[in-house]
């Protein structure tokens, strides 16, 4: 009778139940977080502030390229803007040739500074 | 009815079909175009400083084209003579260069390593007025913050 195996509780008894809560304190310490965001945030600073730096000197380096090609396009664009103006003075005098009285390319300031003329082009 | 139509708007250009006057002396036009007058930006600045400050000290005391057409041929003429140089003797790093610029948005930063060989072909220092004292002009900078994301 006594060949069964019968399922016992283990030999010194069952461990107690564990009933209270364990929730033990582990990882880093709110201020340890706080202290790694701020370090990765000072970084991002860091180099968002070099990256404005390069910008601003990369602007630099742009703008004093345009200023060395200013006087050649102004030059250029000067020399067309003046063979218009002439040509338009030609017209405007083949056009008034025989209204008495008429100053070719009269200004109707009397200041003398130069005006450039608005063209009006009829389609 | 003579409404005023802005030549802005219109779809085909005005060409102005008159020549200069012959009173006017004629001067070589630069065929350049702008990738090509960029990347030598600073070798023409250095080059013809003397002419671009009279040019402009000239325009500053009237705007009229007519005022300032002597100035104007020196200064066309001083970039003229650069160019030609700059093609005969850097020929090869110079269109590496503005080749590299016209691929990238004329953006200077994207194209370092074809800018080094151009001045070190060129054999200038090359300074950026006004950067602040003690650091390295932006050409010259080592590891820039700005790259291209390819390398």
């Amino acid at each position: 009778m006594s060949q069964y195996r019968q399922d016992m509780p283990p030999p010194g008894g069952f461990e107690p139940v564990k009933y209270k809560r364990n929730i033990p304190l582990r990882g880093p310490s709110g201020v340890v977080i706080l202290g790694g965001v701020t370090a990765v945030c000072a970084y991002g600073f860091y180099r968002l502030g070099k990256g404005n730096l390069e910008k601003r000197e990369l602007k630099r380096e742009a703008t004093w390229s345009r200023i060395h090609l200013v006087p050649l396009l102004l030059a250029e664009g000067d020399r067309d803007a003046y063979r218009r103006q002439k040509a338009a003075l030609e017209r405007e005098k083949e056009i008034m040739k025989d209204v008495p009285d008429w100053e070719v390319g009269k200004s109707v300031y009397h200041n003398d500074k130069y005006r450039p003329t608005d063209p009006i082009v009829v389609l | 009815m003579s409404i005023f139509h802005n030549p802005e708007d219109s779809s085909k250009p005005y060409k102005e079909p008159t020549p200069l006057p012959d009173d006017v002396p004629k001067v070589k036009e630069l065929g350049t175009t702008s990738a090509p007058l960029k990347s030598a930006a600073f070798f023409i600045g250095a080059h013809c400083k003397e002419y671009n400050e009279d040019f402009m000290l000239c325009k500053n005391e009237n705007r009229d084209p007519a005022h300032c057409l002597k100035e104007g041929r020196r200064v066309t003429r001083c970039a003229q003579d650069m160019i030609t140089k700059m093609r005969e003797n850097c020929l090869q790093e110079w269109d590496k260069h503005w080749n590299c610029l016209e691929l990238n948005n004329h953006e200077y930063y994207m194209c370092r390593k074809p800018e080094r060989t151009l001045n070190k072909c060129m054999f200038e220092k090359l300074t950026i007025p006004g950067t602040p004292e003690g650091q390295t002009p932006i050409h010259e900078v080592k590891r820039p913050v700005f790259t291209g994301v390819q390398k």
